[in-house]
């Protein structure tokens, strides 16, 4: 499995076996089932399968149990069993809603996997949109991906739902299933929406509806630009693959997200007052992004001169190990034009931690904003590392700083696709 | 094609939210939130919960602190500084994570835990901290793992300090289980 977390826990298939089959009590701690139904997803085998079934047909009670059976589930989803379906559905009626929950998503992996699923399976999936307390969003995200039409109408009712992210759904699934036009725009309605998982889950419902032409909503969305160029990215290769689109289409907008300047945001917050360099410095934290992003901007335009040395402050204090808050640090160094922070720059530009990983992104455009030649070599060495959205930023990053050839510094033919098109370009 | 102008498209950006300070505007918004469980608890109840937050808000870096040591001295994870990146082995696309991500994540659903305490709901903590999340772990492939065994060995082992009364850990372990329970 092409995962960048599969060695996260230092255990072997057999050990994670031996784990999940023990008794709860006997597990050394609460937690070591869990992990083990967890890990267990990096050994496509037999054995595997037949652990994580057994490990769902454990039906105790407590918590501890509980949510070893989701994450087995989810495992099983994860590797696409198709034998495990029934288990899996036998599941749907459970109290434990967030099993059921697994489960529906489960039967929406498996299900697009295999192309065929018993009907009987997804009209009791169906009949889980009637109950009280379910994840409906992901029931109905399975029930959409599948085409599962005779749902339609039970769906319907979900997009009036006052919880946005509900609603978003049903109305991809509208859209999905009965052809409704008018259910789109209604779903990028909620890229703007106050609530942040709305945002994040619109994204989601665009790609899920195939609907390339909402790329540039997408792309001005205030969440994490992860989320941002994740969409553009599934959304491009749909549209170009029916024909329907360029890259040269894409390509500003992707790259506008790609260098995330905060007026490229559509931002949908702001301040009633004047703030202190501090308070902006410390939005920079926050978990929504939308505010961190009017945080850059509020810095960017109002207080250029004071924001430098507040945020190495920052950075020194706590920032360097806050992968949010570094993101946001790394670029307004670029932007704000920071020399100081060279060295943080290409340290950062080199930080093979995964949760950094948007960060080398960051610096590869803020080395360029900086505008030194000394970065060159450096930039250069991140177009080999296998990540395309670094590989992208230091594109152009090179560009920005005047470099002419840059085909010629590339030592492997880069197998992103993105990436190629962009090559081809210069 | 695609949308010509995206802010045309978009008609419900006419009013933006204020955001004074952050804390002030999250706290109101959690005072905001209706939970019939607030309006049932008894004064007994909520004193032990104001308890239990005073006191996991006096050692909330210790606790996560601790949390995370525990959850993942029998991993092998690289152990690298952030500051020193450049010297990091593996690259992303194999390596292992690095924990300090758990360690922000801990301690921010411990701060929301904390302000459940407060508020006597588990408003913060749907609102700020689960809503939304499962499908993120979910649609991005990232472990959850690690954040359960810091929680539940927070509820089992860690922390129960001398000075907490019985009532107010068990209000604290209640909201331990809410998070594990729903991020699982």
């Amino acid at each position: 499995m092409n995962n960048r977390f599969s060695r996260l826990f230092n255990l072997t298939e057999a050990q994670a076996i031996e784990i999940l089959d023990a008794p709860a009590a006997d597990s050394d701690e609460a937690s070591g089932r869990y992990i083990a139904a967890s890990h267990l997803v990096n050994f496509d085998t037999e054995a595997v399968i037949a652990a994580l079934v057994r490990a769902v047909q454990k039906a105790d009670d407590d918590l501890d149990n509980r949510i070893v059976r989701r994450k087995a589930v989810e495992s099983l989803g994860r590797l696409k069993v198709k034998a495990a379906l029934p288990i899996i559905a036998s599941c749907l009626m459970d109290e434990d809603s967030y099993l059921v929950e697994n489960a529906a998503w489960a039967i929406g992996e498996i299900g697009q996997a295999i192309s065929l699923v018993d009907p009987a399976i997804l009209e009791k999936l169906a009949q889980q949109l009637d109950r009280p307390g379910q994840s409906y969003r992901t029931i109905i995200h399975s029930l959409a991906a599948l085409g599962y039409e005779p749902a339609a109408d039970r769906i319907a009712k979900f997009t009036a739902s006052d919880q946005a992210p509900i609603a978003s759904a049903a109305l991809s699934a509208m859209y999905r299933l009965k052809g409704d036009d008018k259910a789109i725009p209604q779903v990028i309605q909620f890229l703007q929406s106050l609530d942040v998982n709305a945002r994040r889950g619109s994204i989601q419902d665009l790609i899920d509806a195939n609907y390339y032409r909402a790329i540039p909503h997408i792309a001005q969305c205030p969440v994490s630009s992860v989320f941002r160029l994740r969409g553009i990215r599934l959304l491009a290769k749909a549209g170009m693959d029916e024909g329907k689109l360029t890259f040269a289409q894409v390509q500003p907008l992707l790259e506008k997200v790609i260098c995330d300047h905060p007026n490229d945001v559509a931002l949908i917050h702001h301040y009633d007052q004047p703030l202190a360099v501090k308070t902006l410095v410390q939005d920079l934290y926050g978990t929504d992004f939308g505010r961190c992003y009017l945080a850059s901007k509020t810095l960017i335009d109002d207080l250029p001169d004071q924001a430098p040395a507040a945020m190495l402050e920052s950075y020194e204090s706590e920032g360097y190990n806050d992968y949010g808050a570094h993101y946001h640090l790394m670029r307004l160094f670029g932007w704000l034009k920071v020399t100081a922070a060279y060295d943080l720059l290409i340290g950062a530009l080199n930080n093979k931690a995964p949760q950094f990983q948007k960060s080398r992104m960051a610096a590869a455009i803020a080395l360029g904003e900086l505008g030194e030649k000394r970065a060159i070599t450096e930039l250069r060495s991140a177009l080999s590392v296998p990540i395309w959205s670094l590989q992208y930023a230091a594109i152009l990053a090179l560009s920005k700083l005047g470099e002419a050839n840059i085909v010629s510094y590339l030592t492997t033919e880069p197998s992103d696709w993105l990436v190629q098109e962009k090559l081809k370009t210069l | 094609m695609l949308d010509a102008s995206a802010k045309a498209f978009v008609t419900a950006n006419t009013q933006t939210a204020t955001v004074g300070d952050g804390k002030a505007n999250a706290a109101a918004c959690f005072y905001g939130s209706a939970d019939s469980q607030t309006v049932q608890d008894g004064l007994q109840r909520a004193a032990a919960r104001l308890e239990a937050a005073e006191k996991l808000n006096a050692g909330i870096d210790k606790v996560a602190q601790e949390a995370y040591d525990a959850a993942f001295k029998k991993y092998p994870y690289l152990k690298n500084d952030a500051k020193n990146g450049v010297k990091n082995n593996g690259e992303a696309g194999g390596s292992p994570a690095k924990q300090d991500k758990c360690l922000r994540d801990i301690k921010h659903y411990l701060r929301l835990i904390n302000y459940s305490l407060v508020v006597g709901g588990t408003s913060p903590l749907d609102e700020w901290g689960i809503a939304g999340v499962r499908e993120v772990y979910r649609s991005l492939n990232l472990p959850t793992a690690p954040y359960v065994a810091a929680m539940q060995y927070t509820r089992d082992r860690a922390y129960a300090p001398s000075d907490m009364s019985p009532q107010a850990l068990a209000e604290f372990r209640a909201l331990l289980d809410y998070v594990i329970d729903s991020l699982s």
